[in-house]
C-alpha cells in the first residue's frame, strides 16, 4: 500500500474549505435570487438574501412564463434541447471511438495530418462557422430544423471526441491488438471485442463533455431553429434584460437553475467517472 | 451570391401589386410569417395583440421571435435571407432598412401608402427612413423619444427643485447642488448606447442643427466646431457626476437608489416609463419631461422601430402583407400598440386622451407633432436610427471610451471622433 | 479472394473514411472559406469582389483590433497560468486522501456544467463595486476594502480572469488528478526512503510524470481562452469603454453587428494566426517526440 505523502492535515482542510467557498458562491447568489421576488431584488439588489421565499418563481418560469405569444414556460424548449442534444451527443461520441480507433489503432499514411486537422476544428471560434453552416443547411434543406442542429453539433463535437478517444486509444497495448489480429480478428471485430469493452471511461467523459457543450451552446441555437423549436438557451436570453426592459432577476435565476439542472447531474453523478475516464486516457 | 438589383426587384413588385392577379390572391387566406427581438415584456405582448388583431381579420399569423440582442435577430434574418426564406415581414429600423433592401428584394407599398393617405400624417423623417430610394418599403410602428429627462421625486425634494431645467446651464447647476447633497446626479448606467445616448442628448439639446449637419449627415466641419466640443463638454460632466461603478450597468441597476433619492436625473429614451411602472414604480415618484434645451424651442430626437416587407412569390404572403399594412396604417393601430409598450403612436393625428396613455406620453406626442411642425426633428444615433451600423459603432466606440477615460479630454475626444467618421465613412 | 475477404478488406474503408473526410472537410472548407471572405468587400452577405487586403489594414487601425489582441495575451498568458495553478492546487489538495473527497470534487467540478453566459452574469454581480463583494465588505463593517477592477481601465480584463479560472479550474484539476493518481506508487516510495520531504517528493517524482498531462491541460484551456466570448458579453459588455474586449466579441461586432462579414473574417483569421505562434512550437514538440521515441525502438 503506498503511502501518501502528508502536508498538514489542517492547513488541508481549512484551505479546501475556502477554495469550496469560492467556488460555491455563484451557485449561492443564483440559488438566492432563485427564490426572492422580482420587485425585491430591484429594491434590494441583485446579492441578498430573500425576505420571503418565493417558490412561485420555479413553478412559472417552468410553466406558465411567457415567452413569444407562447406561455407555457421554458417546459417546452427545455424538451426542445432534450430532442437536439442527445442524438448528437451519442452520435458525435460513436463517430469519435470510431475515429480515434482508426487513427490511433490502424496507422496509415497522413494519420498525424488527419488528426491534427480535426484537432484544429476545437480551436475555430462559432462566430465564423455561422455563415458558412447557414449556406450548408441551406443547400442540405435542414435549415430550421432540429435536424439541422444535430448535424451542427455532432460533426463540430468529432473534433473533440476523436481527441479524446484517440488520445486514450493510443495506451491500448499494441501486442493485444496483434494478438487478435493472428488470430484472424479483422477491423470490426477488433473494435468490438477489444476497444469498446475497454473503452467506457473515455466515452464517459465524452458523453459528458459533448452534453454540457451542446447544450449551453447559444448562438446556434438561436439561429438555426425557430420559434418554439428552439432550445432552452433561447429561452433563458428571453428572459433577461432588453433595452426597454428591466431584468426579472427572480425569475431569471429560477430558470438558470432549471436549464442548468440537466448539465449539474451529469456533472454530479457523473464525476467520479469523468476523473476515471481521464486517468487512463490522459497519460499520452 | 449575387447582388440583386435593387430597382428592377421593385419594378417587379410594383408590377405585381397592380396586376389584376390581385384578385385572385385576396380568395387565398392571408399569411405573414415575422420576425422580430420582441419575444417578452411589454414588447412581446404588444406584437402578440397586434397578432391577435391580425387573427381576427382572418390571416394566419406566424411570430418567430428572436430572444437576445438586435444582432441576434438580424443574424437569424441575414440567415433567413441566405436561405433563401425570408419572413413576410420583419422588424427594421432606420438606415439598416436602406442597407438591407439592397440584399433582398422587398414590395413596394406604394399604391397602398397613398390609398390610405398615410405619407401626410407620418412625420418626414420617418418617411425618408421607410422611402430610402423612392419607395415605400416599409412602415413604422412605432415611436420614442430619446431626449427625455427624469428627475426623482425625493432627490428634487432635498435640493429644492419644482421643475425641470430648461438649459444645460440649469441643468448642471442642479447637479452640482444634487452633489453637494450627496446625491448622485446622474442616474444613467455605463452601457455603450447609454454612452452614445448621453452625447447626443448633450448636442440635441445644445444645437439641433449641429447635431443634424455632424451626425446625420457627418459633416466634417460640424464634426470639428463648437457645438460639437461643447458636447463633449457636457458628456464630461455628465460622465463625471455618474455612479462610478456605473460601466457596463444598465440603467435600470440604479432604480431603487434613484426612486430613493440617492440618485437625482436620468436622461432616457421615453420607454423608462415602461419600465419604472413594471418595477412598482409610480408616476409621481418622478418628474418627466424633456431634456434640456439651450436655445428654448422644443426639438425632438426621433427612435422607432419599423416593419420592412420581403418578396415573397406565394399569394397568400401577398395578401398577408397587404392586410398587415391596412392594420399598422389604420388610426386605431397607434393606440393598440403604443398603450401596451409605452410609445407614442406614429400617426401625428392620433388622438391620446384616452386612459391607456400617460401624461408622459401626451407630453411627449405633443412635442413630437411640434417639433415635426417646425422641422426640429433629429434622428438617434445610439439607436441606429441616423447612420447605419458600421458607422454608429465606431462613432459610440469613441464616445464610451471617452465616457470611461477621463483621460481623455474634449478636444480629444473630439479629435477622434471626427478621425473615426472619416475612417468609416467610404 | 472470395467475395467475403473483398467485402471485409472494403467495408471498413467505407465507414471509417466518411466521418473522417467530414470532419476534416468541414474544418479545412469552413477555414479557407473565412480566409476567402476575408480578401473579399463583403458587408452584409459574402460577396465575391475582390477586397486586397483593405480588411486587414482597417481590422489593425481600428482600437477594438488592437486593444482585443493586447487583450489576449493577457487575458490568454494569466488564464492558462492561473488556472493551471489552482488546478494543480486543488489536485495537489483532493489527493490527500481526505475523507469528503466526492464532495469537494463535486464543488470543483460543478463550474463546468455552468453556460458562459451564466457565469459571466453572475461574476459580474459579484464584482461590481456598488452592489457586490465589495459592497458586502462595506456592510459587513470592513469599511476600506476595494475591488473596484470591474470599472478600472486597467484591471477589467482580469476579472475576465477570474472568471475564467473559476469555470475551467476543475477541468484542469479533474486532468491533473488522474495523472496524480498514476504515478507510479513504487517511485514515490523510493523518494521518501531516499529522505525526500513533501515538497521535494512532488517536485522530482511526481511533476515529471504527469508533463504530458500538462500539455493535454493547455491545449484545451488555450482552446477555452482563444474562443472567450460570452464571458465578456456577460461579464463586462467590453467595459469599461472597450477595454476589456476579445478577439471573438471584435469578430462578432465587426461580422454581424456592424454588417462588415469581410473585416470580421479578416478579424477571425488573424486570431487564429496567432494561434499558430503557439501550435506551430507543439506540433514540432510533438515531432520530435516522436521522433525519439521511434529512435529508441
Amino acid at each position: 500500500m503506498s503511502e501518501r505523502v502528508t502536508l498538514s492535515r489542517v492547513a488541508i482542510h481549512a484551505t479546501l474549505i475556502i477554495l469550496a467557498a469560492f467556488f460555491l458562491v455563484p451557485l449561492g447568489v443564483v440559488a438566492l435570487n432563485s427564490v426572492r421576488g422580482g420587485e425585491e431584488i430591484a429594491r434590494a439588489g441583485v446579492i441578498g438574501l430573500p425576505h420571503e421565499l418565493r417558490w412561485s418563481n420555479f413553478s412559472r418560469t417552468w410553466s406558465s412564463y411567457c415567452i413569444a405569444q407562447h406561455c407555457d414556460g421554458i417546459q417546452p424548449y427545455f424538451w426542445n434541447s432534450v430532442r437536439m442534444v442527445i442524438p448528437a451527443t451519442i452520435i458525435s461520441t460513436l463517430l469519435g471511438a470510431l475515429n480515434g480507433y482508426s487513427l490511433s489503432l490502424w496507422r496509415f499514411r497522413g494519420d498525424t495530418v488527419v488528426f491534427g486537422i480535426m484537432t484544429l476544428g476545437v480551436f475555430l471560434p462559432e462566430q465564423m462557422r455561422l455563415v458558412p453552416w447557414v449556406i450548408v443547411l441551406r443547400d442540405l434543406g435542414l435549415f430550421n430544423t432540429i435536424s439541422g442542429l444535430v448535424l451542427i453539433h455532432t460533426v463540430q463535437g468529432i473534433s473533440f471526441t476523436t481527441l479524446f478517444c484517440r488520445n486514450y486509444y493510443v495506451s491500448i497495448p499494441p501486442d493485444l491488438l496483434k494478438a487478435a489480429r493472428i488470430d484472424g480478428a479483422g477491423f470490426f471485430r477488433i473494435f468490438w471485442r477489444i476497444v469498446l469493452p475497454l473503452s467506457p471511461p473515455i466515452l464517459i467523459v465524452t458523453v459528458i463533455w459533448q452534453f454540457t457543450g451542446i447544450w449551453n451552446e447559444y448562438l446556434y441555437g438561436v439561429t438555426f431553429s425557430a420559434g418554439e423549436q428552439q432550445p432552452v438557451t433561447a429561452a433563458l436570453i428571453a428572459l433577461s434584460a432588453r433595452v426597454s426592459e428591466a431584468p426579472q432577476y427572480g425569475e431569471q435565476s429560477a430558470a438558470v437553475l432549471l436549464a442548468a439542472a440537466p448539465t449539474l447531474l451529469v456533472y454530479l453523478l457523473g464525476g467520479r467517472y469523468f476523473l476515471r475516464g481521464l486517468t487512463a486516457g490522459a497519460v499520452k | 451570391m449575387s447582388v440583386v438589383s435593387r430597382r428592377s426587384l421593385l419594378a417587379a413588385s410594383a408590377a405585381t401589386l397592380a396586376t389584376p392577379g390581385l384578385t385572385r390572391a385576396q380568395s387565398v387566406k392571408p399569411k405573414v410569417t415575422v420576425i422580430s427581438q420582441w419575444s417578452a415584456g411589454s414588447d412581446g405582448l404588444a406584437i402578440t395583440t397586434l397578432g391577435k388583431r391580425f387573427e381576427a381579420e382572418g390571416g394566419v399569423w406566424e411570430h418567430n421571435p428572436v430572444p437576445g440582442f438586435t444582432t441576434d435577430m438580424m443574424n437569424k434574418l441575414r440567415a433567413q435571407i441566405i436561405a433563401g426564406d425570408p419572413p413576410a415581414a420583419s422588424q427594421l429600423k432606420g438606415p439598416e432598412i436602406a442597407a438591407w433592401s439592397k440584399i433582398g428584394a422587398v414590395v413596394d407599398l406604394d399604391q397602398q401608402v397613398s390609398e390610405a393617405g398615410y405619407e401626410a400624417v407620418v412625420p418626414a423623417e420617418l418617411v425618408r427612413l421607410s422611402k430610402p430610394y423612392g419607395h415605400w418599403i416599409a412602415l413604422p410602428i412605432q415611436a420614442y423619444r430619446i431626449n427625455t429627462l427624469f428627475i426623482s421625486k425625493k432627490a428634487a425634494d432635498r435640493v429644492g427643485v419644482t421643475s425641470l431645467p430648461a438649459t444645460w446651464a440649469e441643468f448642471n447647476a442642479i447637479a452640482e447642488k444634487m452633489k453637494a447633497a450627496g446625491i448622485t446626479p446622474v442616474a444613467n448606467g455605463g452601457l455603450k448606447w447609454d454612452d452614445g445616448m448621453k452625447w447626443e442628448i448633450a448636442l440635441c439639446g445644445i444645437n439641433p442643427d449641429a447635431y443634424r449637419k455632424a451626425v446625420m449627415e457627418l459633416d466634417d466641419k460640424t464634426l470639428k466646431g463648437a457645438d460639437v466640443l461643447a458636447a463633449f463638454r457636457q458628456l464630461r460632466k455628465l460622465a463625471d457626476w455618474s455612479d462610478p461603478g456605473a460601466a457596463g450597468q444598465h440603467y435600470s441597476t440604479f432604480m431603487a437608489r434613484y426612486m430613493k433619492g440617492d440618485m437625482g436625473m436620468l436622461l432616457m429614451g421615453g420607454w423608462a416609463q415602461g419600465v419604472f411602472k413594471n418595477a412598482g414604480f409610480r408616476f409621481t415618484d418622478y418628474l418627466i419631461g424633456p431634456a434640456p434645451q439651450d436655445d428654448g424651442k422644443i426639438a425632438f430626437d426621433l427612435n422607432s422601430d419599423e416593419f420592412i416587407f420581403w418578396q415573397k412569390p406565394q399569394p397568400e404572403y401577398l395578401a398577408g402583407q397587404k392586410l398587415l399594412a391596412k392594420i399598422v396604417m389604420a388610426k386605431d393601430f397607434g393606440p393598440m400598440y403604443s398603450q401596451i409598450t409605452g410609445s407614442l403612436p406614429v400617426r401625428t393625428d392620433t388622438d391620446l386622451t384616452p386612459d391607456g396613455f400617460s401624461d408622459g406620453q401626451r407630453e411627449a406626442a405633443k412635442a413630437m407633432a411640434e417639433a415635426v411642425r417646425n422641422n426640429r426633428v433629429v434622428l438617434s444615433l445610439a439607436h441606429n436610427m441616423a447612420q447605419p451600423n458600421q458607422i454608429t459603432a465606431a462613432m459610440i466606440d469613441v464616445l464610451t471610451e471617452f465616457v470611461h477615460d477621463n483621460r481623455i479630454s474634449p478636444e480629444d475626444g473630439q479629435k477622434r471622433l471626427a478621425a473615426a467618421v472619416d475612417n468609416v465613412r467610404s | 479472394m472470395n467475395w467475403r475477404a473483398r467485402w471485409g478488406r472494403i467495408l471498413p474503408h467505407l465507414v471509417i473514411w466518411p466521418p473522417i473526410v467530414v470532419s476534416c472537410g468541414y474544418v479545412l472548407l469552413f477555414s479557407a472559406w473565412t480566409v476567402w471572405v476575408s480578401f473579399t468587400r463583403s458587408t452584409l452577405l459574402p460577396e465575391y469582389s475582390w477586397a486586397g487586403w483593405r480588411n486587414y489594414s482597417t481590422m489593425l487601425a481600428t482600437r477594438n483590433w488592437q486593444i482585443a489582441y493586447t487583450n489576449l495575451f493577457i487575458y490568454g498568458t494569466c488564464f492558462l497560468v492561473f488556472t493551471m495553478a489552482m488546478g494543480l492546487l486543488l489536485a495537489v489538495l483532493i489527493d490527500q486522501r481526505i475523507r469528503a473527497e466526492n464532495i469537494y470534487r463535486a464543488i470543483f467540478l460543478y463550474p463546468l456544467a455552468v453556460s458562459f453566459v451564466v457565469t459571466g452574469t453572475v461574476w459580474g454581480w459579484l464584482l461590481n463595486p456598488t452592489f457586490g463583494i465589495q459592497k458586502l465588505m462595506h456592510d459587513a463593517g470592513w469599511a476600506s476594502f476595494r475591488f473596484e477592477w470591474l470599472i478600472d481601465r486597467d484591471m477589467a480584463i482580469y476579472t475576465i480572469v477570474i472568471a475564467g479560472v473559476w469555470q475551467a479550474s476543475g477541468f484542469a484539476m479533474a486532468l491533473l488528478l488522474a495523472g496524480l493518481r498514476s504515478v507510479d506508487g513504487d517511485l514515490m516510495k523510493a523518494a521518501q526512503i531516499d529522505g525526500a520531504g513533501p515538497v521535494r517528493t512532488y517536485l522530482r517524482v511526481v511533476f515529471p510524470t504527469i508533463g504530458p498531462i500538462f500539455i493535454a491541460v493547455l491545449v484545451m484551456l488555450l482552446q477555452f481562452a482563444i474562443k472567450t466570448y460570452d464571458l465578456v458579453v456577460a461579464l463586462t459588455q467590453e467595459g469599461p469603454g472597450l477595454a476589456s474586449t476579445l478577439p471573438t466579441v471584435v469578430v462578432y461586432d465587426f461580422m454581424f453587428q456592424r454588417g462588415e462579414l469581410g473585416e470580421g473574417s479578416a478579424a477571425a483569421v488573424m486570431l487564429l494566426g496567432s494561434l499558430a505562434f503557439v501550435l506551430v512550437p507543439y506540433g514540432l514538440y510533438r515531432h520530435w517526440q516522436r521522433r525519439k521515441a521511434e529512435a529508441h525502438v
